[in-house]
């Protein structure tokens, strides 16, 4: 049995005077020891489907079967969850008495992720002389006091500067190293979703697609053509070159993005007020390609 | 998983933050203090003793006093889960495997405990104005304070977990509990008030925890004290009640 088992999932939010908003539908899929990131635009369902994961929101339909009780689960959610007011110590004993930790042992471990992390000589101020970055990877000691199996990460870096989160990432790559756990990224950033295992791409509450991001990126050929334009004639124009060569060109925000265009002779192209790039294939474009709602195929 | 260990160290996190956070303190005690002074002090010498003449109107009030300084730090108590749910540190107990009443009865705890030492300030001016606590004043006070701790902290989580924004519990609970203390015979004997307000009061669960405490102290007997400390009692447990159920009950983290 897998570490998340997810069948059929449906979630619908249902308020006073409104429509109601389907947040998942029939989204299953399963994770065991690996980092799987959950890639989509905002209201795609990632977070609602974390909740589902942790229990919090009970779906309307479906099923989650997992081996790990909440006690084998943690979660950083989008800001820092520590109280400001304590030191990271407390905040991290406070963790562990959650999860039902003995005091020593959680001192113990306490000590050991604080290494691991370099927050040791931060671990006696209070959480709100702490730096973003720092308060970032004092929030991630919480969740690891409990040394979860399945380690949910629902948009961890955001509102931090390069740096914070390339140390975040840095500190987040040696402790699955080290203690192997299975991972959930909810992300809407392509380069963190590039560091995962395996990638799932959301939209509209659907699971669209999930594959590895070396086999997203290889679906679309050795090399795909973007076309850009300030204009939305110059596109169509564009557009139409292509598919009388009988080429697949998906429209996205930005123009157009053709897979597989190694063999296209940007010389021949009819139109001088575009922008023609010919490059290898990137998880962004895959993204584009299969979350775009106007897509031209 | 037993869930004490979670309370406790949840309850404990509560006292911390008390302590670091001084203004909370005098925020509780000065204004009832002020009203004390300004209020009562002004009125003593016009109206006289009360309770048929068992104790001046500024020692009577005293426990009246003590009971608002439990009402505002009761609240404040209960609006700290609306805080720990902007903070984050709501969602970080939720998705735990502690307990839901751990949460609940955590706030309920520690808050008690902070209210009850603020308002025991305020009783302790009694031997001042010539009321002697005993042993059985001393335990009664406690007991029927912690009543209305307990009791309102639970109210004001209920109230709190439906409500969003601190400005909107604030207002809902001031609408709440100000007609409610004043209707209870804080600051003036309930007995002797008219029969409407009387008829009000009586069916106020704070003027029976304030009859429980005026009997404990010696400064009145104008109620029956059995019946006054079971209302009290079954008060506290009507609150703490709604205040587990309504975190326990739910399955979103809101």
């Amino acid at each position: 049995m897998s570490a998340i088992e997810l069948h059929d999932l449906r979630v619908v939010y249902r308020r006073k005077g409104e429509h109601d908003r389907v947040a998942l539908d029939g989204v299953s899929l399963e994770s065991d020891n690996e980092m799987l990131a959950l890639l989509g635009p905002n209201g795609a369902g990632k977070s609602t489907l974390m909740g589902v994961i942790a229990q919090t929101i009970r779906p309307d339909s479906g099923e989650r079967r997992t081996p790990t009780s909440r006690k084998g689960l943690s979660v950083v959610f989008q800001t820092p969850s520590l109280d400001l007011l304590l030191t990271v110590r407390e905040n991290l004993r406070l963790s562990g008495a959650l999860h039902g930790i003995a005091k020593a042992e959680a001192d113990e471990r306490i000590r050991d992720i604080a290494t691991e992390l370099s927050i040791t000589d931060r671990l006696d101020e209070q959480v709100r002389h702490l730096s973003g970055g720092l308060a970032r990877r004092a929030d991630l000691a919480r969740a690891l006091v409990p040394r979860p199996t399945v380690l949910l990460l629902d948009e961890p870096t955001t509102g931090l500067d390069i740096d914070a989160r390339r140390s975040f990432w840095d500190s987040m790559e040696r402790i699955r190293k080290r203690h192997g756990m299975c991972v959930l990224l909810a992300t809407h950033l392509i380069e963190e979703a590039e560091r995962s295992d395996r990638v799932a791409m959301l939209s509209d509450g659907r699971l669209v697609e999930l594959d590895t991001p070396s086999r997203f990126r290889a679906s679309l050929g050795s090399r795909v053509l973007r076309v850009a334009a300030a204009d939305g004639e110059s596109i169509h124009a564009v557009d139409r070159w292509l598919k009388s060569m009988n080429r697949e060109v998906f429209r996205i925000d930005s123009g157009l993005i053709v897979p597989d265009a190694e063999d296209v002779d940007l010389q021949s192209c009819p139109i001088d007020q575009v922008s023609l790039t010919l490059a290898p294939p990137t998880l962004e474009d895959a993204y584009a390609i299969r979350t775009t709602t106007g897509a031209i195929s | 998983m037993n869930g004490s260990g979670a309370m406790s160290a949840l309850a404990v996190r509560e006292l911390v933050r008390q302590v670091r956070q001084p203004s909370r303190i005098v925020a509780s005690v000065a204004t009832p203090l002020m009203l004390w002074l300004f209020l009562v002090g002004g009125f003593s010498d016009a109206i006289g003793d009360v309770a048929n003449g068992g104790a001046s109107l500024t020692a009577y009030t005293i426990p009246g006093m003590a009971s608002l300084t439990v009402m505002f730090a009761s609240i404040f108590a209960a609006i700290s889960l609306i805080q720990d749910r902007q903070d984050g540190m709501l969602r970080v107990a939720l998705v735990s495997p502690a307990p839901r009443w751990s949460i609940a009865l955590s706030k309920i705890g520690a808050g008690s405990l902070i209210a009850l030492i603020q308002a025991l300030i305020i009783l302790f001016a009694l031997p001042f104005l010539g009321v002697q606590i005993t042993p059985l004043g001393l335990v009664g006070s406690v007991l029927a304070l912690l009543c209305i701790s307990t009791a309102l902290i639970g109210l004001g989580l209920a109230m709190a977990w439906i409500v969003d924004s601190t400005q909107g519990f604030h207002g809902v609970m001031n609408a709440l509990l100000m007609p409610m203390w004043l209707l209870s015979g804080a600051v003036f004997p309930v007995e002797e008030a008219a029969g409407w307000m009387r008829f009000i009061a009586l069916a106020n669960p704070l003027t029976w925890a304030h009859a429980a405490m005026r009997w404990s102290l010696g400064m009145s007997d104008a109620f029956n004290p059995v019946l006054a400390w079971g209302i009290c009692v079954a008060f506290a447990l009507f609150g703490a009640g709604l205040g587990v159920w309504s975190i326990a009950r739910s399955r979103h983290t809101r």
